[in-house]
């Protein structure tokens, strides 16, 4: 194998609001054209590590480094993708409003979008396969559907790292499909990612590696040496797991 | 014809070109308004404008309530924009508490005048027909360096109404961008002080953007609708209570005429837009049963 460069890296890290600490003792590592998965329960960090990524939540101890930069400061080539269902549905956005907005960093405060910015997006939207919908209002779509416009978004800006805050969530199985495939395309061109998530299965299926979290890590590494039934129970506290032969399933989060 | 003769009168054409620039200005920023929500704060922002105006008048006369309700008005955006970005606007007792509070200074100040329900009915209905040159230059000027922030501010302000996390995360500085917005609405409010007083400027900021939203999803339209609606209802309330005084002997404050004109044509729009939507739906579903046949 050739030497791949690490794009996220995590060093005794801990993040912290204010005085409170969430998440301790980071420790890992992230290659080009890797996927690592964040698993935990609710309240365990998953989003506040994102949000660390981005630098909009401060590391107290340790170090992250985001392409090789403090993750402020590498915010230009880093792509965010929020949760679908977080956004109001009644706002007067078209879908294809919504993905130029991937574009605004390139485009600036007052040049008009060029034929290139509108070729992105329309790229973009295609790579999700929605690109029969541009013109309709973004609330009218599914929840499936406003996630995978949210991907298309992130795409238009061409990054280098995408982050995924629980693109999963009540998401139906054609749109689940369409988000793993453009992801897997990312990733193909280089893009790191990383995607927090409920679900074991889709860890297994799209991630290379995974980072158990629970206010402190209980396991990074690859997918298969990960998760293992003691690491999830650890996890996530014993009790809320069941095991049916060699499958793990997190019956409550 | 009504709706133009009235205007040949010097001081009614002064109070035609101040009202429709005004309603412009606050369609455009009502817009905003309407897509953070930011009604409350607008509505805060009216009131604590008020002791302004009546400090301003007490220094300087006619010539000083523009000043002062400006320097209330910037003043009150700022920590507006401190208070609600410490924390979630569970603050609202404390707002409520404070603007109330710089309310009643400014009703004590203005009742220790003689001659002060007169002043009190000005500052806070506005008295639009005794608008001059000079306020008028400052409502076009308000407007000009409103527009024309917010026109340069467009896609950030976009952005983090539709999706606060993302802008953050786009490296948006959102504060920055939400004082920003603050100072416009409380421009609007001070440039509105004159025309139609610090209460009634909330539903020229609500109204037409309202209005304008329920007739279109799209921003390229709502927001010159907006614009139109407030210009409209500035013009359309002016003629109504001109109408009503001279024809009919009933007199009508000029700037309630305009508040009540526009939510006329909110109900208008509202109306408009319940047919439209019933129409597309119906059309999608003929659309929907087409594809699946
Ligand atoms: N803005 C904030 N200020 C202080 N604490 C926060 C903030 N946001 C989240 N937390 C706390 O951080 C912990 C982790 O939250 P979060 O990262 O949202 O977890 P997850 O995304 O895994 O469900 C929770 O205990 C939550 O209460
Ligand atoms: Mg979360």
């Amino acid at each position: 194998m050739s030497e791949r460069t690490p794009t996220l890296v995590l060093d005794r890290a801990s993040v912290a609001y204010g005085d409170v600490p969430v998440l301790e003792e980071l420790h890992g590592v992230v290659h080009e054209g890797e996927a690592v998965a964040l698993i935990g329960p609710n309240g365990a960090g998953k989003s506040t590590l994102i949000k660390a990524l981005l630098g909009l939540v401060p590391v107290v101890r340790g170090r992250i480094e985001v392409l090789g930069r403090p993750p402020a400061q590498a915010r230009r080539d880093v792509a965010y993708v929020p949760q679908a269902d977080t956004l109001d549905p009644d706002f007067p956005v078209s879908v294809e409003q919504v993905v130029m907005m991937g574009r605004y960093r390139r485009i600036g405060w007052l040049r008009r979008p060029s034929a290139a910015d509108r070729a992105e997006t329309a790229e973009a939207l295609e790579r999700v396969g929605l690109a029969h919908r541009a013109r309709e209002r973004f609330g009218t779509l599914s929840g499936g559907q406003r996630q995978r416009v949210l991907l298309a978004r992130a795409i238009a800006a061409k990054p280098r790292m995408l982050l995924l805050d629980e693109p999963f969530n009540g998401v139906d199985a054609v749109s689940q499909h369409a988000l793993l495939e453009a992801i897997g395309s990312l990733k193909e061109q280089g893009a790191s990612v990383v995607v927090s998530t409920h679900d074991l299965a889709i860890a297994h299926l799209a991630c290379d590696e995974v980072c158990l979290l629970n206010r402190h890590q209980f396991g990074f590494g690859p997918t298969g040496d990960v998760l293992t039934p003691e690491r999830l129970r650890a996890t996530y506290g014993g009790h809320a797991l069941e095991l049916r032969g060699d499958r793990v399933i997190v019956t409550q989060t | 014809m009504m709706f133009f003769e009235p205007f040949q009168l010097p001081f009614m054409a002064r109070a035609l070109v101040e009202l429709v620039i005004l309603g412009a200005l606050a369609g455009t920023v009502g817009v905003l308004v309407l897509l953070r929500r930011l009604a409350f704060v607008s509505d805060t922002l009216t009131h604590t404008v008020f002791p302004g105006v009546v400090i301003g008048h007490l220094m300087g006369g006619d010539g000083g309530i523009f000043w002062g309700a400006l320097a209330a008005g910037v003043l009150t955006a700022v920590l507006l924009t401190l208070l609600t970005h410490r924390r979630r606007v569970s603050e609202d007792a404390a707002l409520a508490m404070l603007l109330t509070t710089l309310f009643a200074v400014g009703v004590v100040v203005v009742s220790r005048q003689t001659g002060f329900t007169s002043d009190l009915t000005a500052f806070l209905f506005g008295r639009v027909l005794t608008v001059n040159e000079e306020q008028l230059a400052q409502t076009a000027v308000v407007t000009v360096v409103v527009v024309a922030l917010l026109a340069v501010l467009r896609r950030p302000l976009l952005l983090r109404a539709f999706d606060p996390e993302g802008a953050r995360a786009a490296g948006v500085r959102v504060g920055l961008l939400d004082l920003v917005l603050n100072v416009a609405v409380a421009l609007v409010v001070v440039a509105a002080v004159k025309a139609v007083g610090t209460i009634l400027v909330i539903a020229l900021l609500i109204v037409p953007a309202a209005a304008a939203r329920s007739l279109s999803d799209r921003l390229a339209v709502i927001v010159p609708l907006a614009c139109l609606v407030g210009a409209a209802g500035g013009w359309l309330g002016l003629v109504v209570s001109y109408e009503a005084s001279v024809e009919h002997g009933v007199r009508l404050a000029s700037g309630a005429t305009v508040v009540l004109v526009l939510v006329a044509l909110y109900g208008l729009a509202h109306a408009a837009g319940a047919v439209r939507r019933k129409v597309g739906l119906s059309r999608a579903r003929r659309r929907s049963v087409l594809e699946a046949a």
